[in-house]
């Protein structure tokens, strides 16, 4: 009998100490089958789409607006292949917020709002939605289309859809958002997406499609909401200091207490090397060149432009844009001639060895220039952490789109030369009616302000993540992408020229009627030197391709662009 | 949250408890004493030399002894009962012998050795079996063999050292673990196998000090590791512990002292090459104009030497990788053991230290374990383990790892000034300046376990077993990131910035808190009925799993002695949390039964449960049978004098696989921020999003495991052979297969995808002596080769892939066809863009939409299997001589096939676009300066940063024979002759040394080890010396 009292014994222990439960849920993740079931959470699902993740931009690297010493690009070195990281991340980055906004726009029923508050947040939804397959057609053309959740079994035999109806699919988007969400928000209130908002997308997505009639017309409507202006002054919009500027109409706020910043490279890379940078990431010569001198004309034709003293007498955004030589810049004197060996440090007014010449340090700026736009001293602070508002999209845009839908349309009108001259005005700082202190525009002749505003939206959007859009859709990328980088001789050449008076421009390059400078005759002089040659290959480049696991996943029912 | 808050307090009783139990580790025992008789004698060897530490016991009694150090012993018996009294003498590797007493006072007793170890325990799941009544295939090694390896973890040791048990490595880093696979690849998920210490599963082998193994065994086949079931399909490893034994009384002492040396370092080009080719690579990516020296100016470059020597500052020329690393690092251990064993209670206590330093400042490795685990007899019915084991590592490193800075980093950067203060290398950044200067990350981890178990025998065969076993584990990690300023190369009190990862002094701190609590019940009964013998085993199990973890940090700290989060600015704080938990359930059941020891029959079963499936498809049953005949019983084989033993064996069964996270059939909404203004304030608010596709009717996944195998004895036992042949077939495996990225979720997990495995191994020995020489030879080899079925989809892995029909994570990429030497070549033939230039590589087109060539080379229809990636035919051995005290051990290991990929961190020049050269593309890549001769054997492709992407790009351009041999282990002892020992009361006295991976032979480019990753910690020699004494 012993022992059965231990076997006993051993039975009561198990049934005391087995408590293992095995349905378990997830300790610190919610689930999917009851969420949007309140306010709270349909708003949590709405604040998902607006991480900054979701909302990147072109890159000017892959555009004449920028080079990296003699390095380029997938996209201007013309290797671009369908296992591209860039365009696998933009097609997996937009379905995954597409797929987000349908989830949401299917079960906010769950949640019993009232009519008003649902249509609003499902505006909101429609509003992202819209944006993402905007950015879809726009790289890759005709693309997967659905508006539901969808399963894996649906996904099968699904293909691409024509971007033309895809493109109404999204007006309709946009046209409800335009409906439901508000034209602004109150200081106590989160600023979410607007009215004003759907109209600027909306007018930039039509622009991509060169449906001009939708960019005019929604371009129109939201000058016609009176909620946004320019900024008084355009150098000082893209800093810190201004923030939710009037002018914003959409925008990824940074913040460093959050963790969201300018950083690392971004930062390194970009400011001069007297400042602890390696100004590396730099304007390239062409974009300097296209910036209009004071009296409205290229370089080239002007009387004013001095190619010794290249900034003088220049559209005020250029040395907004471009670090004027022999000026202040995040406390140097900013100034690569080859001479200037020693430059003086505002801060403690000494004479410090110049690091940003080539004389000195290799590895100074190959052109000569560094980026002056969105750059001050705070790029310098938190160990080189700053976090001005990623403008998406502004108000400078919408009028410069809405001349340009005019323009295309041959409905040349005031309202055009307005627009144009709002933000040429800006750039100057003055009234758009005190004629005499700007370059306005006059001029009805459809082809020369086509020219005009194609300028406009250079010197205006450089480093914005624009360009590279303007290129591609006004076919310039095969003729631009396709000259090459170029740069300052090497140190020693680079000093006898300067010995000789040669500093900045030993000539005045040559502009042609896109704005392009050539800088072919001073290569041929041995003035300058030829970087690397970019490479755009028009025939499969004008569309990114489709990402390859996605024709392979589909056995070719999603058919590859052509050509890659 | 009741039952939750109670499950804690229970677990946290039987913490309490172990702790209790550890802590009575040694507990006196009296004897009473008794009218007695004396009996006392000698225990010697075959050739007369005396054995110590022989156990004398009396028969059926609790009365026992050891011999002393001239092999004497003494004993007192009742003396009513003396006469009759039987003496059990035994002795490990020596036949056990029983002696009557009689009149005997003086015994002299010569012990047999042992020859053959068939009759030896063999550990299985949940039990042990006799080996020579093994039906399953199963490997083992001991622990001498682990410790002789001297590596600081186990699993390093693992290599080579059993057949079917492939362990590979990248890092010879003190804390780095190793990847084991037992048979190849079983499932495209976890293919790590099970391990269980003492019964008891673990996270992590290497938790075990070596020093504590006594015994390893790998189960390999269906049939042995069935018994563990859901868990098991990918092997078990089988580690048991030191215990003390009957009338064991020792004190062992063992130091090490060594160093680690690089087996290899890659070679770069020097500054003037660096420069001269950067030239080259600028000249050829700027279209091969005239300007033949677009980077560095071609008087600079010729002159650099001499410029260098006039002016280091302006013309550095650094060796980074010298800079950085120190040419060995040393590392020491000490090991001491307590054993005790009396009739009542059984002790054995270890501590160990191991420290190990780095081959760079700041990082080391220090380690101390301790195990105690005692057996306790509480009377005839009752018996009771309590173990108690404690491990805490301190892993530093550096805030940055240097590696992979120091290879790629190019020379002409300064790491330090002249005047020896820190330069600030390329614009700032400067591993050097990091690992000297930039702060420590330091993790500690903390383990406490135990083990409490009863035994309760009832009556005759039946032994019943309960068994708990909690496991806390804590892991601490601070890392506390320093700015490192850097001044200017004229003048040390000009500031002139800091180095790029270290610009400001930041705090992160790390915690993670896991529990793991197992308990068990199993009931063992064994019986034998004239020639049939049974073994029934019934258990049931249950585990559970709880981790939490905590981070936070503060950034931009004013001072740099305080690593404490409130010494920071609140401003740049941030924490995050989170936590899992996962279970399991099982009830399972064993048979092993034979008749006359010649045909053996085991059946086993599991039904397991697991948290990670919906309640549903939540359980899961897994059976198995093994056949055994042992050929060498039956009579027509008695006569066949050169076969010692002759045994087949067969088996089947299932075993299933679910280690795919923890939640993977719920669709979960996972939490983030994203800032919003309010006003003029930037905020952040919470966001969610489902991110991953959920599929709930996902349920085990399944192997299959066929074994025939053969264990043979030849001439006396002398040679002996074992040989598997097996094939796995998994069905229903859990796949993150790419699903169509347009859904926009993260890949779900999905019952589908088939995979076959199939495989051979086989292990050799010989084991004789040839008068006082003793030594044995052993080698083993295997392979494993797995096919993927219909996967339901494909999986890649960028330049590897698994899909129908492919190898387990095959080569995937472009067949290439050289080198274009010519314009013409150039323009008739497809390309990967139009920005392919001669001198790059050319590829084969193969297909294109329509299923022919294309004319475009396109990663969609281009790419093709090139061939498997694993390593195949992997197999080691040992070779042990044993002299007159002097002991000598090699051990070899290989993998004789494996297809092996250059990676562009390898080949590739100007890596991250300032990197270095490597030395091996130096003179064998095509050139414009070349003549036509030299392109044409040009093995790599012109220097070129705007083409990588052709060219760097995977394909069978880059794969090479990567198989290799290579010396483990040479070790050298002599232990001092007995007669020496006795005088000072010492039992054994070892003086050794040791080296270990010293040489190896293979194809691989000049610097590279055959295991080192391409910017991983290298692989080390050891070179070992140590003494090892036993009182």
């Amino acid at each position: 009998m012993k022992y059965f009292n231990y076997i006993l014994t051993a039975c009561c222990l198990f049934l005391v100490i087995s408590c293992v439960d095995l349905d378990i849920s997830p300790l610190s993740e919610g689930s999917t089958e009851n969420w949007n079931s309140t306010e709270e959470e349909v708003v949590m699902s709405l604040n998902d789409l607006y991480k900054s993740d979701f909302w990147i931009t072109a890159s000017d690297y892959w555009t004449d607006d920028l080079m990296y010493r003699a390095q380029l690009t997938e996209i201007n070195g013309g290797t671009m292949t369908s296992e591209s990281t860039q365009s696998n991340s933009i097609w997996q980055l937009s379905y995954k917020a597409i797929s987000r906004a349908n989830f949401l726009i299917a079960t906010i029923g769950r949640a019993n709002l009232s009519k008003e508050v649902e249509a609003k947040y499902i505006a909101e939804a429609h509003f992202m939605r819209a944006c993402m397959y905007s950015r879809l057609i726009f790289y890759f053309g005709d693309v997967v289309y659905y508006e539901n959740p969808i399963s894996l079994e649906e996904t099968d035999g699904m293909g691409r859809t024509d971007k033309n109806i895809i493109l109404q699919k999204i007006y309709d988007d946009f046209d409800y958002a335009i409906l439901h969400l508000p034209k602004s928000y109150a200081s106590s209130e989160l600023n979410r997406a607007t009215k004003g908002a759907a109209y600027a997308f909306k007018a930039r997505v039509a622009l991509h499609m060169s449906d001009w009639n939708t960019v005019k017309n929604a371009a129109w409507d939201c000058m016609q909401l009176g909620v946004y202006k320019l900024h008084n002054n355009f150098g000082n919009l893209f800093l810190v200091t201004t923030r939710n500027a009037d002018e914003s109409i959409f925008i990824v706020p940074r913040s460093l207490v959050y963790n969201l910043s300018i950083n690392g490279n971004d930062i390194v890379n970009v400011i001069s090397r007297n400042a602890g940078g390696y100004g590396v990431e730099d304007p390239t010569w062409e974009l300097f060149c296209s910036f209009l001198c004071t009296d409205g004309l290229p370089i080239d034709e002007s009387p004013l432009f001095n190619p010794r003293e290249p900034f003088k007498n220049r559209d005020p955004r250029c040395s907004y844009t471009i670090v004027q030589f022999g000026s202040e810049h995040l406390g140097f004197i900013y100034d690569p001639n080859p001479n200037a060996l020693k430059v003086l440090n505002t801060t403690t007014n000494l004479m410090v060895t110049n690091n940003d010449t080539r004389t000195n340090n290799q590895y100074a700026s190959w052109n000569a220039l560094i980026w002056k736009k969105g750059v001050d001293k705070t790029w310098l602070d938190n160990g080189k952490k700053t976090d001005p508002d990623k403008i998406y999209i502004r108000y400078a845009d919408v009028l410069l789109m809405y001349a340009e839908a005019k323009i295309e349309l041959n409905e040349i009108d005031q309202s055009v030369l307005d627009a144009m001259n709002d933000v040429r005005a800006r750039a100057y700082s003055v009234n758009k009616s005190n004629i005499s202190s700007y370059p306005a525009i006059t001029t009805q002749n459809q082809s020369e302000l086509r020219k005009i505003l194609h300028i406009e939206r250079r010197m205006e959007f450089a480093r914005e993540g624009l360009r590279y859009y303007d290129l591609i859709r006004w076919r310039l990328a095969e003729k631009t992408l396709n000259l090459p980088v170029y740069g300052l001789l090497d140190p020693t050449p680079m000093k006898l020229l300067a010995n000789q008076g040669l500093w900045f421009f030993p000539e005045t390059p040559t502009v042609d009627e896109d704005g392009i400078a050539d800088f072919s005759g001073l290569l041929n002089k041995g003035y300058v030197k030829k970087l690397i040659d970019r490479k755009f290959d028009k025939e499969r480049q004008y569309l990114f391709p489709i990402p390859a696991k996605e024709v392979m996943i589909s056995q070719g029912i999603i058919t590859q662009n052509p050509n890659y | 949250m009741k039952k939750k808050k109670q499950k804690q307090f229970t677990s946290h009783w039987y913490y309490y408890l172990v702790l209790i139990f550890g802590l009575t580790v040694f507990i006196p025992l009296k004897m009473q004493a008794q009218s007695t008789t004396t009996t006392s004698g000698i225990v010697i060897d075959a050739t007369g030399d005396p054995l110590i530490g022989v156990s004398v016991t009396v028969k059926g009694k609790t009365i026992g002894t050891i011999t002393d150090v001239n092999g004497k012993f003494t004993i007192n018996i009742p003396s009513e009962q003396s006469e009759r009294s039987v003496l059990v003498v035994s002795y490990i590797g020596y036949k056990s012998q029983e002696i009557e007493i009689g009149k005997q006072r003086l015994i002299k007793i010569e012990l047999a050795e042992e020859s053959i170890a068939l009759d030896e325990l063999v550990v299985i799941g949940y039990g042990s079996v006799k080996k020579k009544d093994l039906t399953g295939s199963l490997s083992s090694v001991n622990g001498d063999a682990i410790t002789e390896r001297k590596t600081t973890q186990i699993s390093q040791a693992l290599q080579g050292a059993m057949s079917g048990v492939s362990v590979t490595r990248t890092s010879g880093s003190p804390d780095a673990s190793t990847n084991i696979k037992i048979r190849g690849i079983t499932t495209i998920g976890d293919s790590s196998p099970l391990i269980i210490v003492d019964g008891i599963s673990v996270d992590n082998i290497d938790d075990i000090n070596p020093n504590d193994v006594e015994n390893i065994t790998v189960l390999k086949d269906a049939a042995s590791a069935s018994i563990y079931g859901s868990r098991a399909a990918a092997g078990v490893i089988l580690i048991t512990t030191k215990r003390a034994k009957t009338d064991q009384f020792n004190v062992e002492y063992n130091f090490e002292t060594g160093i680690e040396k690089p087996t290899k370092l890659p070679d770069y080009v020097n500054a003037q090459r660096y420069m001269q080719m950067s030239n080259e690579l600028g000249w050829n990516d700027a279209g091969n104009g005239t300007n033949k020296y677009p980077t560095y100016p071609n008087d600079i470059v010729d002159n650099y030497f001499n410029l260098n020597r006039e002016d280091p500052n302006s013309y550095p020329i650094t060796d980074w990788t010298k800079l950085i690393m120190k040419s060995y690092a040393p590392r020491q251990s000490h090991m001491l053991r307590i054993t005790a064993g009396s009739q009542k209670i059984k002790t054995s206590a270890s501590i160990v230290y191991d420290n190990i330093e780095g081959l760079y400042d700041q990082k080391s490795f220090q380690r101390f374990t301790s195990r105690v685990n005692n057996d306790l007899t509480i009377n005839k019915y009752i018996s009771a383990r309590v173990d108690v084991n404690f491990k805490r590592t301190t892993s530093n490193s550096p805030t940055t790892d240097p590696m992979y800075f120091s290879r790629m980093a190019s020379p002409i950067y300064a790491g330090v000034w002249s005047d020896g203060r820190l330069a600030n290398g390329k614009d700032g950044a400067n591993a050097y300046g990091i690992v000297k200067y930039g702060g420590t990350s330091t993790n500690w981890y903390t383990q406490f376990a135990g083990q409490i178990g009863l035994d309760v025998k009832p009556f005759d065969g039946l032994k019943l077993t309960a068994n708990f076993s909690p496991s806390y584990n804590f892991t601490k990690i601070k890392t506390f990131q320093k700015a490192v300023p850097w001044y200017t190369a004229e003048d040390e009190s000009v500031l002139g910035g800091y180095l790029s990862g270290a610009t400001t002094t930041n705090l992160y701190e790390e915690r993670n808190d896991n529990y793991r609590t197992t308990l068990q019940f199993l009931a063992n009964y064994t019986k034998s009925i004239k020639d049939h013998s049974f073994d029934i085993l019934a258990g049931f199990e249950e585990y559970y799993a709880f981790n939490e973890n905590l981070t936070a940090s503060r950034e931009q700290y004013l001072l740099t002695s305080f690593p404490y989060l409130n010494q920071g600015p609140a401003t740049y704080r941030d924490n995050a949390g989170s936590a899992w938990e996962n279970a399991y359930q099982s009830f399972f059941g064993r048979i092993m039964y034979n008749y006359k020891k010649r045909y053996l029959f085991q059946a086993n079963i599991r039904y397991d449960g697991s948290s990670r499936f919906y309640t549903d498809y939540r359980w899961g049953a897994f059976p198995s049978a093994s056949l055994g005949w042992v050929l060498s019983e039956e009579s027509f084989m008695k006569d066949v004098t050169p076969i010692s033993f002759l045994k087949l064996r067969a088996s089947y069964g299932s075993l299933g696989n679910e280690r795919i996270g923890n939640y993977p059939y719920q669709a979960t909404i996972q939490f983030s921020q994203a800032l919003f203004y309010q006003g003029n304030n930037v905020v952040s608010q919470q966001t969610a999003a489902q991110q991953k596709y959920a599929i709930q009717n996902i349920s085990w996944e399944t192997t299959e495991t066929f074994d025939v195998g053969l264990d043979a004895n030849f001439l006396n036992n002398r040679l002996r052979f074992t040989g598997d042949y097996y094939k796995k077939n998994t069905k229903d495996m859990l796949l993150a297969i790419q699903i169509p990225m347009f859904v926009g979720f993260e890949n779900p997990d999905q019952n589908t995808g088939k995979m076959w495995t199939e495989g051979w191994e086989f292990d050799l020995g010989w084991h004789d002596k040839v008068g006082q020489l003793n030594y044995s030879i052993t080698a083993n080899l295997s392979d494993a080769r797995s096919k993927m079925g219909y996967l339901g989809g494909t999986e890649f892995l960028g330049d590897q892939i698994k899909k129908q029909g492919s190898e387990f994570n095959e080569w995937y990429g472009y067949n290439a066809l050289g080198i274009y030497q010519t314009k013409e070549q150039l323009d008739n033939s497809a390309k990967t863009s139009n920005s392919v230039k001669v001198g790059d590589i050319w590829y084969k087109d193969i297909s294109g939409p329509d299923g022919v060539p294309d004319g475009k080379i396109s990663p969609e229809y281009d790419r093709v299997l090139l061939g498997g990636s694993l390593p195949r035919f992997q197999g080691g051995g040992t070779i042990n001589f044993e002299y007159k005290g002097i002991d000598f051990g090699l051990v070899f290991q290989g993998v004789g096939k494996q297809l092996a990929r250059l990676t562009p961190n390898m080949v590739k020049p100007l890596v991250d676009n300032w990197g270095n050269i490597p030395a091996i593309i130096d003179g064998n890549y095509w050139s414009y300066y070349n003549t036509e001769e030299q392109n044409l054997s040009a093995k790599y492709p012109r220097l070129s940063l705007a083409n990588q992407s052709n060219n760097y790009v995977m394909s069978d351009f880059w794969l090479f024979d990567g198989s290799y041999f290579r010396i483990k282990n040479i070790s050298l002892g002599y232990s001092l002759p007995k007669q020496i020992l006795q005088k000072i009361q010492v039992q054994n006295l070892r003086i050794f040394g040791s080296i270990s991976d010293c040489f190896s032979v293979n194809k691989f480019p000049k610097g590279w080890d055959p295991e080192n990753g391409s910017s991983s910690y290298p692989i080390t020699s050891s070179f070992i010396a140590g003494i090892s004494v036993k009182f």
